[in-house]
């Protein structure tokens, strides 16, 4: 029995030494004289991080600082930093932000406000970027990556289609293009048919060329109309000319020439002066002499500093050195785009990166997403029904009027 | 004499609980806590950004059961479970037998086969759709060069979820084969033997000799894959995020789509108390006949 009293005041001992000094240690874990800070930055995945990361050695250097990057997708970037948000004390103290989050983020107050820590928008920053980073005059985001919707094409196909690339210039040529394609055995469109939110995305430059948009000045959704019914049955026979494929499997057929169409993002594909594909801004009008619209879809990667930051003040300081124009000059060679006009219209730049000039007209004259706190929960149910109409699952007029039902409830 | 005996059996007693008293703190906290509040939440419209939340009793279940989009995710995860599991034990059944049954290279064989098992279900899923992609996948190269058409793999309706079936049973029947192989070295040498000597075939010997010796085995396999398989969603969400239209979601993958991110944890719960009712209910037979076996 001594034994076991024993092995049980053992027990109780070596359970109270682990926890005891691990609980003090937390509580006790400070910073010392000329130990460097450490910072935790939660980013998007691929190259917007990687541009940004390019950037930070000389940032720590020069503050003394220790900069741990964590590298997400769309989902997981969105769910790590709203999870965080509930904490008094935050473990990120700069994050990458979709647009379309910003209403969301700052109805909850996710967000810092950037104007309050002193910063500012300088001329040189496309003011079209600027606009969903504020709240009426407040800034909360700072447009970091040029991201918006263009034209993929492979150079060849277009030609083999007939077509010189600046000649696409509406959906009509666009299909004509797709159809010769598809007829000479490649695939005319590609598309992502991957998650709800891919297939909005994919959609929305042609739903804006047929002067439609999925909400109503109100933000009550605009689904179940003509130009919307008009855009999905012009979509369903355009990807009719392609396949679905991965982000990956886009850019990489578009590069190959077995596909030679996609609407695309910057980010994925940094075309030169002899590569096979490049891109341009999607075609404005449905066809020849109807009414153009800008049909370029922001998806720009926005930095801000979250509102229980560690560290606010060092990432305030962060911030403004990332988003100086020296950095941005120097992120173009690591495949960045900022949106600055000292950069995206630099003649130096542009012999090298001709592109760029594609991207900052698109950049000019984009169009954001409906800035709604619901906007996530908006494209799962619109992607989903979309997707049950390009599987033909549903009738293009039922999906429609099943997306619109939900949608109103939602918005109700 | 008695009161010493008494004495010492309650001290037996107390130590009992003492011992189990780090494990009960540990499963109340780890286990206990998060249910009784998951079951809570599922009457709530909580909101995990919003941080408020009301008591909404059975609403989250009616528009639950009202969503077209979950009782597909439903259906298809049943279905999926269903036949994931019975080829998984099938396949592993038939080569744990014969690996069983080789004179030489067990162990090699035995290893080879357990590769696919020992990857993380995310890095199966790169893999796969690299393999498979239209553009650079290998077996697509292979396919055409063979002169047979190649799919859309992931995105098809006709394909997408035959294609993420095959990849799980590919990558989990080793788990069935491991446990089976198990089973089958408590199967006694002499009992074989004896049906032998009696004239019984290598058919007969199975069905009466090594099957009623595994079977517990065999139903426990199923009951952990049953579990496991109905909570899929690594390869669903990377391969093809649930679609298309819906074909491949599973309600792991409808809970991260309509509950977490958006975030709507009320929602997310109810959703998850009936994914974990289902699973119950499903691997209650394998629970039964896995008691069973052991009495």
């Amino acid at each position: 029995m001594t034994l076991k009293k024993l092995i049980t005041s053992v027990l109780c001992m070596t359970l109270a030494t682990t926890v005891v000094p691990s609980a003090v240690n937390v509580y006790a874990a400070g910073k010392k004289e000329g130990e460097p800070t450490k910072m935790t930055l939660i980013l998007r995945g691929g190259s917007y991080a990687d541009v940004l990361k390019a950037a930070l050695p000389q940032f720590e250097e020069e503050n003394n600082c220790e900069i741990e990057t964590l590298d997400m997708s769309f989902d997981d970037l969105h769910t790590g930093i709203t999870l965080d948000a509930a904490n008094k004390e935050g473990t990120y103290d700069l994050c990458m932000v979709d647009g379309s989050w910003m209403a969301e983020f700052t109805e909850n107050n996710v967000l810092a406000n950037l104007s309050e820590m002193g910063y500012t928008f300088d001329e040189d920053i496309i003011p079209n970027t600027t606009t969903i980073c504020k709240k009426d005059e407040d800034i909360y985001l700072a447009p970091y990556f040029g991201n918006v919707t263009v034209l993929l094409y492979n150079k060849a196909n277009v030609e083999e289609a007939g077509y010189k690339p600046e000649d696409i210039k509406t959906l009509e040529d666009l299909m004509n293009v797709a159809k010769a394609e598809k007829e000479a055995g490649k695939n005319g469109f590609a598309y992502r048919g991957d998650t709800p939110d891919n297939i909005v995305s994919d959609f929305l430059p042609v739903l804006l060329a047929n002067g439609g948009w999925v909400v109503d000045e109100n933000n009550q959704p605009t689904i179940n109309t003509p130009e919307f019914k008009q855009a999905v049955e012009y979509y369903t026979e355009l990807i009719g000319t392609g396949m679905a494929m991965s982000k990956d499997d886009v850019s990489a057929s578009i590069d190959n020439g077995s596909s030679a169409l996609a609407i695309g993002w910057p980010g994925w594909y940094v075309p030169s002066a002899d590569s096979a594909a490049n891109y341009m801004v999607s075609p404005t009008a449905v066809k020849e002499g109807a009414e153009t619209y800008n049909t370029s879809e922001y998806g720009t990667w926005c930095l801000g500093i979250p509102a229980n930051s560690p560290n606010p003040d060092l990432a305030m300081k962060l911030l403004q050195y990332i988003m100086s124009p020296e950095v941005q000059l120097e992120s173009v060679k690591n495949g960045g785009v900022p949106c600055r006009y000292s950069v995206l219209k630099n003649e130096e730049i542009l012999k090298d990166y001709p592109h760029l000039s594609t991207v900052c007209d698109a950049l000019d004259q984009g169009v954001y997403r409906p800035a709604i706190a619901e906007w996530t929960e908006f494209t799962n149910i619109l992607g989903a029904e979309m997707g049950n109409i390009i599987a033909g699952t549903k009738t293009v007029d039922q999906g429609l009027k099943d997306a619109q039902d939900q949608l109103e409830n939602l918005m109700a | 004499m008695k009161k010493q005996s008494a004495k010492r059996q309650g001290c037996k007693a107390l130590f009992a609980y003492e011992m189990t008293v780090p494990a009960m703190a540990v499963i109340l906290v780890m286990t206990v806590y998060p249910v009784i509040f998951t079951v809570l939440y599922s009457f709530t419209d909580y909101n995990y950004l919003k941080g408020t939340y009301s008591w909404i009793g059975l609403k989250n279940y009616k528009d639950l059961f009202s969503n077209a989009f979950f009782r597909q995710s439903v259906w298809n995860t049943i279905l999926f479970t269903l036949i994931a599991v019975a080829v998984e034990i099938v396949l592993g059944l038939l080569l744990a037998l014969y690996v069983n049954s080789l004179k030489k290279g067990k162990k090699i064989f035995r290893t080879l086969v357990l590769l696919p098992y020992l990857l993380p279900a995310v890095t199966v899923a790169l893999i796969w759709r690299m393999m498979l992609s239209p553009n650079y996948g290998i077996v697509t190269h292979i396919i055409e060069d063979l002169g047979i058409p190649s799919y859309n793999w992931f995105y098809d309706m006709k394909t997408a979820f035959g294609t993420i079936l095959v990849i799980d049973i590919w990558q989990n029947t080793p788990f069935a084969f491991l446990l089976i192989y198990a089973c089958l070295q408590g199967v006694s040498e002499s009992q074989k033997e004896a049906a032998a000597i009696d004239g019984a075939g290598y058919v007969q010997t199975f069905r009466y000799v090594v099957f009623p010796n595994i079977s517990g085995g065999v139903a426990l396999c199923a009951m952990l894959r049953t579990i496991d398989t109905f909570r899929l969603f690594e390869k669903v969400n990377i391969l093809t995020g649930g679609g298309p239209a819906g074909s491949t979601s599973t309600i792991t993958q409808f809970m991260y789509t309509y509950g977490i991110k958006t975030l709507k944890f009320g929602f997310a719960s109810a959703s998850s108390l009936v994914m974990t009712i289902l699973v119950l209910v499903l691997s209650a037979g394998y629970v039964k006949k896995a008691i069973s076996a052991n009495e």
